[in-house]
């Protein structure tokens, strides 16, 4: 988290690569140029909070397939603004369905580009924060026991102590004391964040 | 014997004399002819040299004694000097009178006399040195004639005049008829005047028979030549006529048993020839009618329509063609065969005339339709004597070239109206084809006197007049403006679809393209903006900002040159020769079909001669040729995986000379049935193709003195592959 965002910008066409870096750079923010889209998905990591400025049309590989391989390696959606010479319709649609962040064409304005970008940053913060956020949830829920994983479950299920003892095999008593030291353990004093949490970490199951 | 010798001598080297004594004057026929067949018989035969002298008695018209003796002396004194040697009487009166005056006029002379009737001869008492030729002229077997032709005729008219000899005829006359078995009415006309006898024979029954015997004088003493005499009566007659006398026929009588006067002469001549020869007069004995015979007019007896076939048979026919024929039949045949020849030669020089006429005929109108059609071919024809500076044209060639009806056509009227510019082309050819006997062709612009402008081809050959130097040049103007306006048109045209199809090459292209320049304005805008913003910045970095103008500039520049070859491409223009890099060509090609490339994911891989080629020609056209050909290969492999889309492009100097340019593809190959048709014009396999752009690539190689070919790779695709000459610039002009 303490590093400067940073622009990852893949273009084959030397001049505009150094043409838009220099711009990004003048507005401040740290640009990795490629002009190879092969030599970029090499050198790309996920870690390093930032975003992708693609060319949509370029030899062997194109910007859109770039973006399926960069979703698919990681699992992490890393903002991608596509900037393309020709801006068709369908090329268009796919690339925001598949979840750009913007659609530029070319000449690229500045503030289009700017915009763009710090778009991407809000969108790489925000999912950085809650890749974090489920991350030490995740960390809290692998310290509990398994019994009071089991609780945690038939609360979020919405069971009643009772309920759960009788489903358990055992006293109200013994539920209670699972439950508050589950609370504890996860930081969660109201049933309602719980369950939030579990839907979150995917745990309702 | 010396003197005799002399004497024999001077005899021979005197010409003897002969004299013609004529008993009437020249008009007389009878004694003429006598006189003419002696004379040629003497002159002919003589084997001396003869004087013949001949004197007209005139005795007929001059019948007093007086006048004979008057006439002896005259003739005593005009032959006292050269006494004749001989004398030769012709008509019966001669004789009496030179017997008379011998003496005087001819001394001892010897006599040959002609045309004295036996009656006469008997009663004159002749001496021994007198001989001659007697005339008995038959009344008898003349009238026998006249019987035989005239079997029904009942009158005979008898006409005889009152003359001395026509009153000796009288009596003979009636004594024959009395004594004919035939007995006829016969009416004697003797003692008449001329124009009573005029009138009687001219109103005389048809079927008469008209004996008529001489009429030397008429009743009133009037003195006639029966000859003559016998031509009015025939004339007027309307009844044959008939005589004894040779003279008379020709004059419109029939006929009649005749004596020929010349046959007389002839021999009176030779009995004469033999008395001058030595012989003596006394043992030649007279001779009587040696040439009778019957003799007819064939005119006559045609006139009075008597039948030839009962004429006596040694009956002589005169003055029919047929009797010339028969005798003159060397001559006539000889005259015929001159004639004919001669007709023969006139024919075939008529004949000879026409042909040529024809011929020449023929020969004009060969000419004409000659000029004519070189005319209406818009050809003029033409001749120069070199030697003698001579030209000939036709008309029309004078209208090719503006040339005056009335200036004389020479070889430098005909070079002032060619133009300035061509005038070495004109001289240079007629000189190509002095050198040798090969036509040489030469095209000129003609400047016409409205100063039009017309292009003229002309073809000369030269000829040698006698095998020595070629002095002779002739040949053919023709009219060539508008095949070379077609031409020009025709050039136009390939120009023209050459660049509809680069523009239409361009137009699939123009996405790329749009790319290309987009590519450099991004970069331009970019860098600008970089720019201004890093101008805004409280310390701004200079460098930073020097290096943005920079790519500006640079990024322009590659955005004008994308322009620029597309300038290129889009203009219409002439073809130009240059010298082309080939690997720049294929460079800058690739660049910009770049866009496209990357569109068709279609990769490319570049294998280059590393020794930059120049070809010459024009840089437009050639990259024409190879956008066609990537853009063929790029259209191949459409359904090709997208892995194993390639493209190869390569340079080689395969032969020296030649600088080869392939294209590889890994396309579908040229399939079966395409082969041999890809080069051909409208032949297309692809869904929006024309069909026309190898016809236009392979076009444009050709014209670069190249060749493009089009095989299948064994591995699988097309390979398309154009050599050009290598043209290396001359130094210090590259």
């Amino acid at each position: 988290m303490t590093e400067k965002f940073t622009v990852y910008l893949v273009d084959d066409d030397p001049g505009v690569l150094k043409a838009l870096s220099r711009l990004l750079r003048a507005k401040g923010h740290d640009v990795k140029p490629y002009s190879s889209p092969q030599v970029f998905l090499e050198e790309h990591d996920v870690a390093v909070p930032g975003c992708v400025v693609l060319d949509v049309s370029m030899p062997g590989l194109d910007g859109l397939e770039i973006q399926r391989v960069l979703t698919a390696a990681s699992g992490y959606h890393r903002p991608v603004v596509f900037v393309t010479g020709k801006g068709d319709i369908p090329t268009s649609v796919r690339a925001m369905k598949a979840g750009a962040i913007d659609f530029l064409t070319k000449p690229v304005k500045d503030k289009d580009l700017f915009e763009a970008v710090s778009r991407a940053e809000a969108r790489d913060a925000e999912s950085r924060r809650l890749h974090s956020e489920l991350e030490s949830m995740q960390a809290k829920v692998s310290n509990l026991t398994p019994r009071e994983r089991e609780v945690l479950t038939h609360v979020v299920a919405g069971r009643l102590n009772k309920q759960i003892a009788g489903d358990l095999g055992t006293v109200e008593k013994t539920i209670k004391v699972h439950r508050s030291r589950m609370m504890e353990k996860l930081g969660i004093r109201m049933v309602a964040d719980l369950v939030r949490m579990a839907e979150k970490l995917n745990l309702s199951k | 014997m010396l003197l005799f010798l002399f004497g024999a001598e001077s005899r021979a080297a005197e010409p003897r004399r002969v004299l013609m004594l004529h008993a009437f004057n020249y008009a007389f026929p009878s004694t003429t002819l006598i006189a003419d067949g002696a004379r040629r018989r003497l002159l002919e035969r003589s084997p001396q040299p003869l004087e013949i002298d001949a004197d007209f008695l005139d005795l007929a018209r001059n019948t007093d004694a007086e006048y004979q003796s008057r006439i002896a002396m005259f003739l005593r004194a005009k032959y006292e000097k050269r006494p004749p040697d001989m004398v030769i009487t012709l008509g019966s009166l001669a004789l009496p009178f030179i017997l008379r005056y011998r003496d005087d006029i001819a001394p001892k002379a010897p006599v040959v006399f002609t045309s004295v009737s036996p009656q006469n001869y008997s009663a004159l008492r002749l001496p021994a040195d007198v001989t001659g030729i007697i005339s008995e002229f038959d009344l008898d077997k003349t009238l026998a004639l006249a019987e035989r032709l005239q079997p029904e005729a009942s009158r005979l008219f008898v006409i005889a005049g009152s003359g001395e000899v026509d009153r000796r005829w009288q009596s003979a006359a009636r004594k024959t008829i009395e004594d004919r078995k035939r007995k006829f009415e016969v009416t004697y006309l003797f003692e008449r005047s001329y124009a009573n006898l005029v009138e009687e024979v001219s109103k005389l029954p048809r079927d008469s028979i008209v004996l008529l015997l001489t009429v030397f004088a008429d009743s009133e003493g009037n003195a006639f030549v029966p000859a003559h005499v016998a031509g009015s009566l025939s004339a007027v007659s309307s009844a044959p006529l008939y005589a004894p006398y040779d003279t008379y026929i020709g004059n419109g009588i029939v006929g009649g048993f005749v004596e020929t006067f010349e046959s007389v002469g002839v021999r009176a001549a030779d009995m004469a020839l033999q008395i001058l020869a030595g012989k003596d007069p006394a043992t030649i004995a007279p001779q009587t009618n040696p040439g009778q015979a019957y003799r007819v007019d064939h005119r006559a007896m045609v006139r009075w329509k008597l039948q030839a076939s009962k004429l006596p048979t040694d009956t002589a026919v005169l003055f029919k063609e047929p009797t010339i024929w028969t005798e003159y039949r060397g001559p006539v045949n000889a005259a015929i065969l001159i004639v004919a020849l001669q007709s023969l030669i006139v024919g075939a020089l008529l004949v000879q005339r026409q042909r040529r006429l024809r011929a020449e005929n023929l020969l004009k109108e060969s000419e004409e339709r000659m000029t004519f059609a070189a005319a209406a071919a818009n050809i003029g024809l033409w001749q120069f004597d070199r030697h003698r500076n001579e030209l000939w044209a036709t008309e029309h060639s004078r209208a090719m070239f503006g040339i005056a009806r009335d200036a004389p056509l020479t070889r430098d009227a005909f070079l002032s109206a060619v133009h300035p510019d061509d005038l070495q082309t004109a001289t240079q050819s007629l000189r190509r084809s002095l050198a040798t006997e090969q036509p040489a062709i030469g095209d000129v612009r003609i400047v016409l006197p409205g100063e039009e402008v017309r292009w003229v081809r002309m073809r000369a050959r030269s000829r040698s007049e006698s095998g020595g130097r070629l002095d002779h040049l002739g040949g053919i103007f023709i009219d060539i403006t508008e095949q070379k306006s077609a031409e020009a048109e025709v050039a136009l045209q390939r120009l023209e679809v050459e660049h509809l199809m680069r523009v239409s090459v361009l137009g699939e292209l123009s996405g790329s393209i749009a790319h290309e320049i987009n590519q450099p304005l991004t970069a331009i805008l970019s860098n600008a903006q970089a720019a201004l913003h890093l101008l805004a910045q409280e310390s701004p970095d200079v460098v930073e900002i020097r290096d943005a103008l920079e790519e500006i500039v640079h990024e322009d520049n590659r955005a004008g040159e994308v322009i620029h070859r597309l300038r290129g491409l889009l203009k219409k223009g002439e073809r130009k020769a240059e010298y082309v890099n080939i690997n720049d060509l294929v460079r800058s090609t690739v660049s910009l079909l770049n866009s496209e490339l990357i569109g068709r994911d279609i990769n490319v891989r570049l294998d280059l001669e590393s020794g930059e080629s120049l070809a010459r020609g024009d840089s437009v056209q050639l990259q024409q040729v190879l956008l066609n050909l990537v853009m063929n290969a790029m259209d191949a492999m459409a359904s090709t995986p997208m892995a194993q889309r390639f493209i190869l492009i390569s340079t080689r100097e395969a032969q020296t000379g030649m600088v080869d340019v392939l294209v590889k593809d890994r396309g579908h190959g040229i399939r079966p049935k395409e082969n041999g048709h890809v080069f051909e014009p409208f032949y297309t396999t692809k869904d929006h193709g024309l069909g026309l752009g190898l016809t236009l690539c392979s076009t444009i190689i050709q014209a670069h003195q190249g060749r493009l070919t089009l095989v299948n790779d064994e591995g699988g695709g097309a390979i398309a592959v154009f050599s050009l000459p290598i043209q290396q610039p001359a130094i210090g002009n590259a």
